[in-house]
């Protein structure tokens, strides 16, 4: 495929996209804000931070929706994967945890969270519950049971702080201009979703197996006629997704220090997001990756508003990426999903 | 879910309730508390005295009105999980409304008649408004309304959360809320002597929910909105315009979901405040739809469920050790069992309890 040919099948997109940046330009003009003061090495930082929990968890579910499974519990699994970090930290390295603690906790609860994960796949595909109604139960659960685990714990829906993630420099690299700071002398969660993002490109695009997770979302009968078992890409496909999610959710928490657990807990709609950075990205990894950026971005323009001297309220100022969502998701509703999503497949055996 | 009996559904609810609370009961005794002193509080917390008795109908008077406006969503096909955010904006509406025409009108009974109509009008255009927004991103623009909904979720809570906190914060107020509602605005306390509960609200419920059952049942306008959600290219047939059906069950929904919010801020609260710590009865209202099968009718006993957990809820919070979230988390596992009946079924199947149906 030639890159006009591609470009020609995205003209919506790319149009959309454009007339979303002439606005932001205009805005920018009109109310004659400085640039450079807004648009900082440390804002792109800090909005690759923010970034990383919500591309990591749009990763997971797009391999399960390309799979033909609606995994819409990432939000729940989001808090699993945070709550559950942070009461295991709290349990290996109590109230002096140091980073030791906290990497042990975090690949703790990506064990126990891929637990739920399978579960939740089971549920799913072999006992074939409604898609949607098992997703949103999954984040009820999560909206319940994480609260419940911090009160155990702390006596409190939040936690005291914990510990967050030291940043990880490389010597030589990180003397370079703007991606040095960005990805060099920056928290090793950014580098490792950056890994995973292009993996995942890889796997999906350039592999057998990721072949195979397209057919089982596109043509199941394809993929069974071929003799490849259609339930077992979908379990992992489903499996993978929680535990992204739960990564997701424990990068959150490695990046803010302690759990909130109030309201709709720390995650607060980060996985919803994930989604609709998935729709965005037109289920492609590295799309699913940049559309969270611009999200994390806009959740971080608070502090850009601040220095820049623009005095918009807080509480504002935060639904920034919600309403970006819905923007987002009425341009590109239309987007074109994997055919035999939601439904249950049968082998002919 | 749809090609189920009645009896099926019936022992879906049933079952799927009972696991959820038994898996609830083995938390409590994993993390060590005693199952036996919790099951007697929930008991007590929910019917074991006058007071729980109103509370445990106060919480029921809400969870049918939300649970109804669900229901009237997805019986039509439609995923509003908004209700929570239409919920606050209709509160919000009611207290705006009657705090602006107080004035205007005489102190006392009669002002207070017509100061509770306006408030709950109020409320009824508001959720309306509010939810017809993402059941016209859906129809004209394929925005899929489950992230849409929780995402004006999210922005009801922040945006209203804003608005208490400042520009409508009440004079001398030291917390983020809103004046009170005058002293004659309220409904009457006939039976319950609890300053939350008036038998009047739960009436209100009730006739809600007999009024969208005949509307679902009887009208031509129901019947329009259900198969158009089910069978579109059937409505297609009839002439009914698909598209201005799922605004029309959005805005319907969001209607009752006002009225909800009116009956909170008049029979419960007296004022508004940050709806971040407001009870979340439109995301448990998806619990009682799916118990009650999304039947309008159906949403009463389940409400009454729900109302006994959540009441049992706030008792257990205050009179126990065991963390009272454990009751939303509870409330989450009867909403997964009920995803899966294939669940049921097969155990049925396995275990030779019935299971012939098929």
């Amino acid at each position: 495929m030639t890159v006009l040919d591609r470009a020609a099948r995205n003209r919506v997109r790319l149009g959309a996209g454009a007339v979303i940046v002439l606005l932001g330009v205009i805005l920018i003009t009109w109310l004659d804000l400085p640039l450079s003061d807004l648009f900082t090495v440390g804002f792109l930082s800090r909005s690759l931070q923010a970034a990383a929990p919500i591309a990591l968890t749009a990763i997971g579910g797009l391999y399960a929706e390309k799979s033909g499974v609606f995994n819409i519990g990432v939000e729940g699994f989001m808090i699993f994967g945070a709550v559950n970090t942070a009461a295991l930290t709290w349990l290996i390295g109590g109230e002096t945890a140091g980073q030791g603690a906290l990497w042990m906790a975090i690949l703790a609860s990506l064990v126990v969270v891929s637990v739920y994960a399978v579960l939740f796949a089971v549920l799913v595909i072999r006992y074939k519950a409604d898609q949607i109604v098992a997703g949103l139960a999954v984040w009820f659960i999560g909206l319940g049971f994480g609260p419940f685990m911090a009160v155990l714990l702390w006596g409190s829906r939040n936690s005291p702080g914990l510990v967050s993630v030291d940043n990880l420099t490389v010597p030589g690299l990180s003397e370079l201009p703007v991606v040095g700071p960005l990805l060099f002398d920056a928290s090793p969660l950014v580098l490792l979703t950056v890994l995973v993002t292009v993996g995942a490109w890889v796997v999906l695009y350039h592999t057998r197996y990721g072949y195979w997770i397209q057919a089982a979302g596109e043509n199941p009968e394809a993929l069974d006629t071929a003799g490849v078992s259609v339930a077992r890409v979908r379990y992992a496909a489903v499996v993978f997704s929680g535990v992204m999610a739960g990564l997701g959710g424990a990068v959150l928490l490695a990046h803010a220090g302690s759990f909130t657990g109030t309201g709709d807990t720390m995650v607060n709609g980060r996985g919803w997001i994930g989604i609709v950075a998935y729709l965005f990205g037109n289920y492609n990894p590295i799309g699913a990756a940049a559309a969270a950026l611009l999200f994390g971005g806009l959740d971080m323009l608070q502090i850009q508003f601040q220095t820049v001297g623009i005095d918009l309220p807080n509480r504002l100022v935060n639904l920034f990426p919600y309403l970006a969502v819905i923007v987002v998701l009425t341009i590109w509703g239309s987007t074109r999903v994997p055919s035999s999503v939601g439904e249950p497949y049968e082998s002919e055996e | 879910m749809l090609k189920m009996s009645f009896i099926e559904r019936l022992a879906v609810s049933t079952v799927a309730t009972v696991l959820a609370l038994l898996v609830g009961l083995v938390v409590v005794a994993v993390t060590g508390y005693d199952p036996v002193v919790f099951s007697r509080n929930l008991l007590e917390g929910s019917v074991g005295s006058e007071a729980a008795i109103a509370r445990t109908l106060m919480f029921t008077t809400l969870f049918i009105l939300t649970g109804v406006s669900v229901a009237i969503a997805f019986r039509a096909g439609v995923f509003n999980i908004g209700v929570q955010g239409q919920f606050v904006i209709g509160g919000f509406a009611t207290v705006l409304a009657v705090l602006k025409t107080a004035p205007l009108l005489p102190e006392g009974t009669i002002g207070g008649v017509v100061l509770l109509i306006v408030g709950t009008l109020a409320a009824i255009v508001a959720g309306g408004v509010y939810a017809a927004v993402p059941g016209i991103l859906k129809a004209y623009g394929g925005a899929n309304e489950i992230v849409t909904t929780i995402m004006l979720n999210f922005i009801a809570i922040g945006a209203v959360g804003w608005l208490v906190e400042g520009p409508f914060r009440g004079e001398g107020q030291s917390a983020p809320n809103t004046e009170r509602l005058p002293e004659y605005v309220g409904l009457p306390q006939l039976i319950y002597d609890s300053p939350s509960f008036s038998i009047i609200g739960l009436g209100i419920a009730l006739a809600v929910a007999a009024l969208i059952a005949v509307l679902l049942r009887r009208t031509s306008f129901g019947y329009d909105m259900v198969t158009s959600g089910h069978q579109e290219s059937a409505a297609g047939y009839a002439g009914v315009d698909a598209k201005r059906m799922i605004v029309a069950t959005m805005t319907v929904s969001g209607m009752v979901a006002g009225i909800a919010g009116a009956v909170f801020t008049i029979m419960i609260q007296g004022y508004y405040s940050d709806p971040a710590g407001i009870g979340t009865y439109g995301y448990d209202a998806i619990a009682v739809s799916l118990l009650a099968a999304n039947n309008p009718l159906g949403a009463i006993p389940a409400g009454l469920l729900f109302g006994g957990l959540d009441s049992a809820g706030s008792y257990i919070g205050i009179s126990s050790d065991v963390p009272a979230q454990l009751i939303d988390g509870i409330i989450g596992l009867v909403v997964l069992f009920i995803s899966a009946p294939e669940l049921f079924r097969m155990a049925a199947k396995r275990t030779g309890l019935g299971g012939d149906e098929q």
